[in-house]
């Protein structure tokens, strides 16, 4: 594998100068020709909720374990919490795997402690800590059951304190939804608005857009490993022109500052659903003032911004939801 | 390998894999069977061992003293095996002040029937203990005589009447009979001997070879005797010709064995480690490619390189695996010292000229160097087919070759040792890495250059250092790729892998 001209960000040593829990600048990765992430930037800040968006094979794993030092990029910068990526970081960032999994024949406890310890934590640390996460998760009577004995919910549980257990200052889940009961969802929910209210940048990847829009300040939206749309959730939005569903009797596809009408419905007298798109730019309310001026009757107004779902569609050319069961179902 | 090894995460990964495995049944099975088997094997061979003296019964018709001649010669044949069983006992314990001109003071020689004579003048077996015990030195086990081979009774009434094909059917009812006291072997001397010199042998079993040939030595020398007192000769002179016998010395080395025995004697603990060493890696090795095949298929590998760096969680298992084979080698051991102890000394007798080729600091810095290094060299190889397969099934594909790759070679090597063979082929394994270990193990008791020893020493360190550099990127490249068997391409491509991938 040729490198062509990677280097690591020069570790920053005033806290004042870091402001970014995790930078990433220019990231290029390839895999026998194949680009996986490409020409990649963003930054995250501490107490940020950031959400990594994207299709199948968009990117988001490769960035993450590039993040991690699992894998190295071909060329562009990754700087965690100031240092270049390393197992030495390994004592600030938590992280949750897509694929999930522990060790069957070990306690729910010392799991805990073994990753713990693995991120350079004090034995008795380890365990005082990892005792308050199965408190907190309510498994705190099968801390020493095995995991093999234990349900797959009770697991996943395990696996998300093995990553919270250094209450690290990057915390990255990948997919962390997926395979979760509603529950559990609730659980880990609150476990990223935990961390994030303690000053931890989180970040992760979802194919499931209510999640994103419900906790993510801001969002990166990905399609083969290029950045199609960074930003918070408004800004999303309003990448995409707004739709307005009318009832009229006139013709509303004549009014200024729509690109496109469709008729519906007949109501009778007259009367017709119209669906309107308007042009990039144009406030809906200007179209309705439009409508008031020259007395064009209406019986029904609906505004509806673009949701995130519709801007994923737009920007990452698929559905998310259908990818989200082709996951679950796979 | 890279510089920056993080001891704290090694040692870690490696407590973790000695901890799972300590769980597993199949360590504490493997772990106690070896002690097991050297325990009950002595007490099932005592059991199989027929230590009663076969019955035998001679009906003589001929009214010679053939039947009597039997007996002598095989009494005879008992004392001469006691001779010879009394002066190594003596020879062993350096008893030999007890009476130093009697024969069994002498281990030099081949006992005849003189020495046997003169033995019982002496008062036998009796007088002869009855001196030792006055020089026996406390500890010394006391000398047990092992049981005749062949224990001679009288015909029933029923068994001498019989006549024609009845005799045989007596003979064979008298086997049936299977009880502790009726003949295992009737010989019927007709009465028309020697003049019809044909010998009937009734056997419950199939008679040994040696019994054979002592009855038709004693049979045919009482049949010359009769002969030459047929053509006028005296039966003395007929006598003093039969026994004229030349008078053969040996000599062996002690404790009574010929230089090949010797040679076996010293080649036992060395063969026992190379052996022993091949026994534990393939288990160890095999326990940690469980652990490994886990690993993936859990899907916990993320999450774990993660944290630690994939060279760390490799040297992490080579060190687990090494701690495990250490310690059932540790425990074998402690074993068989207690053995030793427990047998009163019995045992170590026999032990310490087989610890003399492996007593000097020099060699025993040795033995230790190329036992962990053996076990590196191919525990690697198991961390490395643990990184490519998904499944215990999948593993079995690479640990067959594996296995044979070691396994035959160290079997020949085994087996040629014990055979006294230093061959060239011998020589050869000596300098391939992949054998080096167990060969130098193997030939420490039949004697190995000093700088064969360095040698191949070198070239095996040298060797594994290469090996984990190439394992280690075949290790870090194989961890996430999981879901396909890697072609022989790919691995190669693997090997050739930058950590930079």
């Amino acid at each position: 594998m040729k490198v062509d001209s990677f280097t690591y960000a020069l570790p920053v040593h005033s806290r004042g100068e870091c402001m970014s829990v995790l930078k990433i600048s220019n990231l290029i990765k390839r895999f026998e020709g194949v680009v996986a992430v490409d020409d990649l930037s963003f930054s995250v800040s501490p107490g940020e909720i950031f959400g990594f968006l994207g299709g199948n094979g968009a990117g988001k794993t490769t960035t993450l374990r590039m993040v991690l030092d699992i894998i190295r990029p071909t060329s562009g910068t990754i700087s965690v919490l100031g240092s270049p990526p390393d197992r030495r970081n390994a004592q600030a960032v938590g992280f949750l795997p897509e694929e999930r999994g522990l060790y069957t024949g070990m306690s729910a406890i010392d799991t805990i402690v073994y990753f713990g310890r693995l991120k350079g934590m004090k034995p008795a640390d380890a365990r005082n800590r990892g005792m308050e996460l199965l408190s907190r998760f309510d498994l705190a009577d099968r801390a020493k059951s095995d995991i093999g004995d234990m349900s797959k919910g009770m697991a996943q549980k395990v696996q998300l304190a093995t990553s919270l257990v250094n209450d690290p200052e990057l915390l990255m889940l990948d997919e962390p939804f997926s395979g979760l009961d509603p529950v559990n969802q609730g659980l880990l929910e609150n476990e990223i608005l935990r961390a994030s209210d303690r000053g931890a940048a989180v970040i992760f990847s979802t194919h499931v857009m209510q999640h994103a829009e419900r906790l993510c300040d801001r969002l990166l939206l990905l399609r083969k490993g290029r950045k199609r749309f960074e930003g918070t959730l408004d800004e999303a939005r309003a990448a995409l022109p707004a739709r307005l569903v009318a009832m009229a009797k006139s013709d509303l596809s004549l009014i200024p500052g729509v690109a496109r009408a469709e008729r519906g419905e007949a109501h009778g007298d007259g009367w017709h659903d119209w669906t309107l798109h308007l042009s990039d730019g144009v406030d809906p309310a200007s179209v309705l003032e439009h409508c008031s001026a020259n007395a064009i009757a209406l019986r029904r107004w609906d505004e509806h911004r673009a949701s995130l779902h519709d801007v994923f569609v737009q920007l990452v050319g698929a559905d998310p939801d259908q990818a989200a069961m082709e996951r679950e179902a796979a | 390998m890279s510089p920056s090894i993080d001891m704290n995460n090694v040692l870690l990964v490696a407590g973790r894999e000695i901890r799972q495995i300590l769980k597993m049944k199949s360590f504490w099975l493997t772990l106690l069977i070896l002690p097991v088997a050297f325990a009950l094997g002595p007490i099932f061979a005592e059991s199989l061992d027929d230590d009663e003296p076969t019955r035998v019964t001679v009906v003589d018709r001929s009214g010679g003293g053939a039947a009597q001649a039997l007996e002598a010669r095989f009494a005879a044949e008992d004392a001469q095996w006691l001779l010879r069983d009394l002066s190594r006992y003596v020879q062993r314990y350096g008893l030999e002040q007890a009476d130093p001109k009697a024969s069994w003071a002498q281990y030099d020689r081949w006992y005849t029937d003189a020495d046997i004579a003169a033995f019982e003048r002496a008062g036998g077996l009796d007088a002869a203990l009855e001196k030792i015990a006055a020089v026996r030195p406390e500890g010394v086990p006391q000398f047990e005589p092992d049981p005749p081979a062949y224990a001679f009774s009288a015909p029933s009434a029923e068994l001498s009447a019989a006549r024609g094909e009845d005799f045989g059917t007596e003979a064979r009812a008298l086997f049936d009979a299977d009880d502790d006291t009726s003949p295992e072997i009737v010989v019927l001397i007709g009465e028309n001997y020697p003049a019809d010199p044909r010998i009937q042998l009734f056997s419950a079993n199939q008679p040994r070879g040696s019994f054979v040939t002592t009855m038709q030595e004693v049979l045919t020398t009482d049949l010359r005797a009769r002969l030459l007192a047929a053509q006028g000769v005296s039966p003395a002179n007929a006598a003093a010709v039969q026994s004229a016998a030349p008078v053969i010395a040996v000599d062996t080395p002690p404790p009574g064995g010929g230089a090949r025995e010797a040679l076996l004697v010293r080649s036992i603990v060395p063969l026992a480690l190379a052996y022993i060493l091949v026994m534990s890696l393939m288990l160890s090795g095999s326990w940690m490619l469980q652990g490994s095949v886990e690993e993936r298929s859990n899907k916990l590998l993320e999450s774990l390189l993660a944290c630690i760096r994939p060279e760390d969680l490799m040297y992490g298992k080579l060190l687990g695996s090494l701690s495990v084979g250490l310690l059932m080698i540790l425990v074998w051991g402690a074993c068989a010292g207690v053995a030793a102890y427990a047998t009163q000394g019995a045992i170590s007798d026999m032990i310490r000229p087989a610890l003399d080729p492996v007593s000097s600091p020099g060699i025993i810095a040795a033995i230790l160097f190329f036992f962990i290094a053996g076990y590196i060299a191919i525990s690697a190889l198991f961390v490395a087919i643990g990184a490519m397969v998904d499944s215990m099934s999948e593993a079995q594909g690479y640990l067959m070759p594996v296995m044979l790759l070691i396994l035959l070679p160290v079997t020949f090597l085994i087996q040629a040792i014990l055979a006294g063979n230093s061959g060239w082929i011998v020589q050869v394994l000596t300098w391939v890495p992949l054998w080096t270990p167990f060969t130098v193990l193997a030939r420490l008791g039949m004697g190995i250059e000093w700088w064969e020893m360095v040698g191949s020493g070198v070239l095996l360190a040298g060797a594994i250092v290469i090996e984990l550099v190439l394992i280690g990127r075949l290790f870090r490249a194989s961890l996430l790729s999981t879901g396909q068997k890697p072609s022989l391409k790919r691995v190669i491509e693997r090997l050739r892998a930058s950590p930079a991938r």
